[in-house]
């Protein structure tokens, strides 16, 4: 293929991709001729440009907010958590067993204990989210800490670096990959769990606005409302992406090791 | 850290050290609770022990069980239906992957439970509502993992089967097939996993939508919601957690079992 | 040998037993190790896999401790690794997030050398080792040679007394691994006759490097690892003149003698 040809493919065959979702769409509310029931893109798109006039702006920041100060609260917690299991064998003994029996119960599990303890409002989403957000971090940062070449620490040792140094210098940048990757597990985990904690338990937020919508029989709204859940969650998942990507560059260990 | 000089530690005290912990918080947490008389509104260890026998003896909670799984099971076979064809085929031909990649991920980071109101307006509050989700939320890692185990298939074992002289049929069966067989798997264990978690969270859903309609539908999640609303049992509540993890840890427990039986030369 | 040397490292009666991870068993590494390291030799360590080779090493180094009997290091019991003990590793063991420079510097800098001081120690070794135009490469840039080259040069950063090496040679090809030794020769003092050379106890698989390199001949036994022989290597340096004569051939083939039985043994244990 030409280097135009390249660019052309690059561009059109994802839009395309789209172009064929819409089309289908708009097929099935033809289809169905009810724009309650399928709401045409058009219509969709209509509620869209609408909603950013009035709640959309003040919805999308709550969610954020909800998901800065779980997600924050939450990585924050799994990284201590995974370092205090990693700096002694005893301390692992004890936190292992607990993260391991804590994280099959799902995040949505705890929505009604969390409604119970916190009543319906905002810590409940944010509860979620740190919830979520603690394990995936907590697993990939120790199995990275873990998986540190002992040879490293032994070279650094060696040549005469302190317990500190091998620290920052040797476990930490060689399990950094892992903790890049941990984080990016679990803001989609955190994003699942912000959407749930929102529809069932909070008065606040994207989520919280589906629910809104339909309240009122707004259907094409309640899907322009969805899609936007995709778009955010995508655009959250794109950023951790480069990041990924960036230590990648800066740290030829990721290379290796993600491979 | 791994390297100085320690030393790993007896298994007795792998085993002795986390469950000593585990009992002093239990115990402290009872006694907190009953001299602070906050029974009914904390939950506590003895509540919870208690409520699980009288749910387990009157097998409300089996009930509530067989209607959340067979539903899981339901969505997660339509999942698969779906997932693992059009995995497949992403994963073989690089321009429909090019082409649907960014529509597949834009669906994909849509959290299942949004799709509720739009589930329930089209299939009803009777269950199948929940259903959409779950087949919706299942679909997914059946799509991410069958077209990976397709494009990571070595190129080199196909120029060797080829070497060899076998034939597209032998190639699809004996290559192709052993070669993406793990990973799809591994999909499977992570869908029905979401499946699970996204049952629970469609029941809780549409629970909250008709609880105040003297409906019930039968399923762990409408029953969480009940417990909540209606008989505000702290107790059974903390029960009805720690039976949706064990569950969670049998269906991955198990699954790795099978997986490990059935595909011994590779397992992730 | 004409003066007498002095010892710079003793062994006494040093056994190391394992605690198998995986079954718990117990696996007896070495056993009854009495031995000395003479100030400024270049000694070799061969014997077939399983020997310990590797174990004795990291006594030696620090990174473990003996399980009965003492290593002794200028006199004073080894309890930890340290700058006067330098290692190199299998298979490089280099940072791969810092580039060669910043891994010939790291000795001086995790002993809190000032920038200026070890950024010109850094510049002066990366020339000796060959370097020179690779400073801001990353080890995963660096062909198998190099980063073996990078790894002496951060070993050297330090000074050390005592080189310790284990297998350094091991994961390079042939021809790389002839120019290595002669490079490893030079950076010793295999030239400089009498002059006061740092000393070396050099891990190999390769008898025939074994030979080359070595004033001393450790030959391990296994299961456990013990002391077959110690052979002394009466040859003129500078050695790299001597490669494929005579009597490197006759030392070599009389030190396979030695290690046959047990390497053919060790090699049916692996395959069972």
């Amino acid at each position: 293929m030409s280097r135009a040809g390249a660019r052309f493919g690059a561009v059109a065959l994802p839009l395309s991709g789209v172009a064929a979702v819409v089309v289908v769409w708009e097929v099935a509310s033809r289809l169905a001729a009810n724009a309650t029931l399928v709401p045409p893109p058009l219509t969709v798109w209509r509620a869209f440009a609408a909603m950013q006039g009035s709640d959309l702006p003040a919805d999308i920041g709550a969610s954020l907010l909800h998901l800065a100060i779980g997600y924050g609260l939450g990585v924050g917690a799994g990284l201590a958590l995974a370092l205090v299991a990693a700096s002694s064998r005893a301390l692992e003994a004890i936190v292992d067993p607990f993260v391991e029996f804590l994280r099959p119960i799902s995040p949505i599990a705890w929505i009604p204990l969390a409604i119970l303890l916190f009543g319906v409002g905002r810590a409940v989403p944010v509860f979620l989210i740190f919830y979520a957000s603690m394990f995936p971090i907590f697993v990939a940062t120790l199995d990275g800490i873990r998986r540190v070449d002992a040879r490293l620490i032994h070279a650094a040792r060696s040549l005469g670096a302190s317990r500190r140094l091998v620290v920052t210098r040797v476990v930490l940048p060689a399990a950094l990959p892992s903790v890049i990757a941990g984080a990016r597990l679990s803001l989609g985990v955190a994003w699942m769990s912000l959407v749930a904690g929102e529809i069932v338990g909070g008065d606040a937020g994207i989520g919280w606005r589906i629910l809104w919508y339909q309240e009122f029989f707004q259907m094409d709204r309640v899907m322009a409302a969805i899609l936007i859940v995709g778009v955010l969650g995508l655009g959250a998942d794109l950023l951790l992406r480069a990041l990924q990507h960036l230590a990648r560059r800066w740290n030829p260990a990721a290379a290796e090791s993600a491979a | 850290m791994t390297g100085g000089m320690t030393r790993p530690l007896s298994r007795r005290a792998r085993v002795l050290l986390p469950l000593s912990v585990l009992l002093v918080v239990l115990a402290s947490w009872e006694a907190a609770v009953q001299a602070t008389r906050t029974q009914g509104l904390v939950p506590h260890p003895g509540g919870v022990l208690w409520s699980g026998a009288q749910l387990t003896a009157n097998g409300v909670i089996f009930q509530a069980m067989s209607g959340s799984l067979a539903r899981v099971l339901i969505g997660f076979l339509f999942g698969a239906c779906v997932g693992i064809p059009l995995g497949l085929a992403v994963g073989a031909f690089g321009t429909l992957d090019r082409a649907l990649r960014p529509v597949l991920d834009a669906l994909r980071s849509i959290a299942p439970i949004a799709w509720i109101p739009m589930a329930i307006l089209w299939l009803g509050v009777r269950g199948n509502a929940a259903l959409f989700v779950v087949a919706y939320g299942a679909v997914f890692p059946f799509i991410v993992n069958s077209s990976q185990a397709v494009r990571q298939v070595d190129r080199r074992l196909l120029s060797a089967a080829r070497a060899l002289g076998a034939g597209r049929w032998v190639m699809l069966r004996s290559v192709l097939l052993p070669s993406a067989l793990p990973m799809i798997f591994t999909g499977a264990r992570i869908a029905l996993a979401f499946a699970w978690a996204s049952i629970i969270a469609a029941e809780l859903a549409v629970g909250i939508k008709v609880a105040g309609h003297g409906r019930s539908v039968a399923g762990i999640g409408q029953l969480m919601v009940e417990t909540l609303y209606v008989k505000r049992d702290v107790d059974a509540l903390v029960f009805y957690m720690l039976v949706v993890g064990l569950v969670s840890f049998a269906i991955d427990a198990g699954l790795r079992r099978v997986q490990e039986r059935l595909l011994p030369w590779k397992s992730h | 040998m004409e003066k007498p040397l002095d010892e710079l490292v003793r062994l006494q009666g040093v056994g190391m037993v394992y605690q198998s991870s995986r079954d718990g068993e117990r696996v007896e590494a070495l056993a009854g190790i009495d031995f000395s390291v003479r100030r400024g030799e270049f000694l070799t360590v061969v014997g077939p896999s399983g020997c310990g080779k590797s174990t004795l090493l990291s006594l030696i180094a620090g990174f473990a401790a003996p399980t009965s009997g003492s290593v002794l290091f200028e006199g004073r019991p080894v309890d930890g690794p340290d700058p006067a003990r330098g290692v190199m590793f299998q298979e490089y063991a280099l940072f791969p997030w810092r580039t060669v420079a910043g891994n010939v510097e790291f000795g001086p800098f995790a002993r809190g050398v000032d920038a200026a001081t070890r950024r010109a120690r850094a510049q002066t070794l990366i020339d000796l080792v060959g370097l020179k135009g690779f400073e801001r490469r990353y080890p995963h840039e660096l062909s198998g040679g190099m980063r073996q080259r990078c790894a002496l040069a951060r070993m050297l950063a330090n000074e050390p007394t005592l080189w310790l090496m284990d297998e350094p040679l091991a994961a390079v090809d042939l021809q790389t691994r002839i120019i290595l030794q002669d490079e490893l020769l030079r950076l010793w003092g295999d030239a400089r006759a009498g002059a006061q050379r740092p000393t070396v106890m050099f891990v190999t698989h390769g008898i025939d490097e074994a030979v080359l390199l070595a004033d001393r001949i450790l030959v391990l036994g296994r299961r456990p690892g013990r002391i077959k022989e110690v052979l002394e290597v009466d040859l003129p340096r500078p050695r790299a003149a001597l490669r494929g004569s005579a009597e490197v051939a006759r030392l070599t083939a009389h030190l396979w003698e030695l290690i046959r039985d047990e390497a053919a043994q060790a090699i049916a244990e692996e395959t069972q």
